[in-house]
């Protein structure tokens, strides 16, 4: 517990966790407020209206909700490479072996802190997202009427539940890649890569690539969704939500298993 | 292996190979209860490599450890909860002051109470500089703390990699006087380095390693005194003169000249009998300007050593000492 918490603690210290998160949320808010004060008039038609629906509640709820969960996954990937890739790098995880410490525990501490961040940081840009969205429908004139309705909060738990899994497990892989890399850097650039990889080879091989982590963490979300990493799986047939998101756990205790057996039996040499 | 208790640190035939080079070739060290034991070889002779084999880093291609006295493997991580450990250089989080980072290293490994952090930053001299963040730190206070986190636990055995690394002279001097206090308590202080005056006046036993492989162990008192080394001092233009007298007192290659610059001549004589290397030089009207009995830690190591860093691959040692050995008369 006292690693975990030693984890959290230097997380919430840490600038990279306000960069990577505060930079998801300030592009949310960007493009908000961009549709808000041009009014949708950037677009024309049906794009137009398609634009407003992020300042139109209660749809601004899900837009805003698919925006975090979709973008927030590429964002989890850098984030958990380079908190796992520091460790490396900056020599801290050898300290912590030198001084007896598991080192299974301590990444498996590390990663519970990390999936913590992320869940209070996807938390407050949802809440910034949405208090845009107002400011955005106050510019654009757009009613707020439907900011209260029942149904669409009803719904956002079960949906910001199934996103967050499936952006920890994403953080998890990112996290992973890393530790096997033993280098920021090399993590945060193998787990982008592999992010649009998967995405570029979802054209060519739907029928594989749909259960991969990026195209699960999409399909977990459900047919609404607006799509993440690598994107629906194009013409393949489209895996259940549920099941999808049975295969986004797999991923994500996968992932966590190979970084913590990695660690485990690594010769720390640097 | 049988290890009596009262050892701090035993390694037998301790081996590790990256590749096909190998770093440690069987190596045995001895290191007693309640010392300060200096650990001294040229670069890449394998210090550093068996700093992360003690302290579970790596895994031995073969050998044995002893720690306090029982067998250890990376598997009984545990025992390290008694081994306070500094290995290459201190490494933490820059975006954390140094206080913030053994807070956070005393949440791993065994228990540690908050009081012991600012304990430990009052032992090296940084408890007015604990909130800063450590990236604004200087080597030297990198290094101080560093020490610190190693003395976290307050541990019977520390071990420290080039320990003195940056640290300012004052610094060097206050890390001396802790790890002898340490020492004066009891516990053990294992300390590799580069530093050979350093080492002279810090350790009481001494190992010295060249190629991966012990080459000489023992007390300091014995190492400087029992080698029977006459240092002799004599006007830079008489040295060459000086080698010929000497190497009739004493087999030629027994006398080496250890800097012509200064005049200093090393020869391997029993220390009672420097009264007869005096009296052979006066004899031929060389007349000594500084006698000296015992060894000094650089010779000896650089003679041991010597071998070994001609093949050591950047080539530190050779050439150092610009000595040269008295060839064998014909």
């Amino acid at each position: 517990m006292r690693l975990f918490v030693s984890g959290l603690r230097k997380l919430v210290r840490r600038p990279a966790t306000y960069v990577t998160y505060g930079l998801l949320a300030a592009l949310l808010v960007l493009i908000i407020i961009a549709v808000g004060a041009t009014g949708g008039r950037g677009s024309s038609g049906r794009s137009s209206a398609a634009a407003l629906s992020i300042v139109t509640f209660p749809g601004a709820y899900d837009a805003i909700l698919a925006f975090i969960l979709g973008l927030g996954g590429l964002f989890a990937v850098v984030y958990g490479a380079a908190v796992a890739g520091s460790e490396w790098t900056w020599g801290t995880l050898k300290t912590v072996v030198a001084r007896g410490e598991s080192r299974s525990r301590y990444m498996l501490a590390t990663f519970g802190a990390i999936a913590v961040v992320t869940a209070a940081a996807l938390i407050v840009s949802f809440a910034v997202g949405v208090g845009a969205a107002v400011v955005g429908a106050r510019l654009a004139g757009v009613s707020l009427d439907g900011i209260g309705n029942n149904d669409a909060l009803g719904r956002l738990p079960e949906q910001f539940l199934r996103g967050y899994v499936a952006i920890v497990m994403e953080g998890a892989i990112g996290f992973a890649v890393a530790t096997l890399a033993r280098s920021q850097l090399a993590g945060i650039g193998a787990g982008i890569a592999l992010y649009f990889g998967e995405g570029f080879a979802s054209i060519f091989l739907p029928d594989i690539i749909k259960y991969l982590p990026f195209d699960l963490a999409t399909a977990a979300l459900g047919p609404s969704s607006f799509g993440g990493g690598g994107g629906p799986a194009g013409p393949a047939e489209p895996l259940s939500a549920d099941f999808a998101l049975l295969l986004v756990g797999v991923w994500l205790v996968g992932s966590l298993v190979v970084a913590a057996g990695f660690a485990e039996r690594a010769e720390i040499t640097g | 292996m049988t290890t009596a208790p009262e050892l701090a640190l035993a390694t037998r035939g301790l081996r590790k190979s990256y590749g096909s080079r190998r770093a440690l070739d069987g190596l045995d060290l001895t290191v007693p209860t309640g010392v300060v034991y200096g650990f001294l070889g040229p670069n890449g002779a394998g210090k550093t490599t068996t700093m992360r084999l003690l302290t579970g880093l790596l895994r031995p291609d073969s050998g044995t450890i002893e720690l306090l006295g029982r067998p250890f493997s990376r598997s009984d991580r545990r025992r390290l909860f008694e081994i306070g450990a500094l290995v290459e250089s201190p490494s933490f989080y820059p975006y954390l002051s140094g206080r913030e980072n053994l807070r956070a290293l005393a949440a791993a490994g065994a228990a540690t109470s908050r009081r012991r952090v600012d304990e430990v930053l009052d032992i090296v001299g940084l408890r007015d500089r604990g909130g800063d963040k450590v990236s604004r730190y200087s080597l030297g206070m990198k290094q101080r703390l560093g020490i610190a986190g190693a003395l976290l636990s307050d541990p019977q055995l520390l071990l420290l990699d080039e320990p003195a690394n940056g640290l300012d002279p004052a610094g060097i001097v206050a890390m001396r006087e802790t790890l002898r206090h340490l020492a004066s308590i009891g516990k053990t202080v294992f300390v590799s380095s580069h530093l050979l005056a350093e080492v002279q006046q810090l350790a009481d036993v001494v190992g010295i390693i060249a190629g991966g492989k012990l080459v000489r162990e023992g007390s300091m008192r014995e190492l400087l005194a029992g080698e029977g080394l006459v240092r002799v001092r004599v006007s830079p233009d008489e040295v060459a003169s000086a080698a010929q007298v000497l190497a009739r007192l004493v087999p030629p290659n027994h006398v080496a000249v250890s800097s012509s610059e200064a005049g200093w001549l090393s020869v391997q004589i029993a220390p009672d009998r420097a009264g007869e290397v005096n009296r052979a030089l006066a004899e031929s009207a060389i007349f000594a300007s500084g006698l000296e009995s015992g060894n000094d830690l650089e010779d000896l190591f650089l003679n041991l050593t010597q071998d070994a860093s001609t093949v050591d691959p950047d080539g530190t040692f050779a050439g150092i000492s610009g000595r040269t050995t008295m060839p064998e008369a014909h």
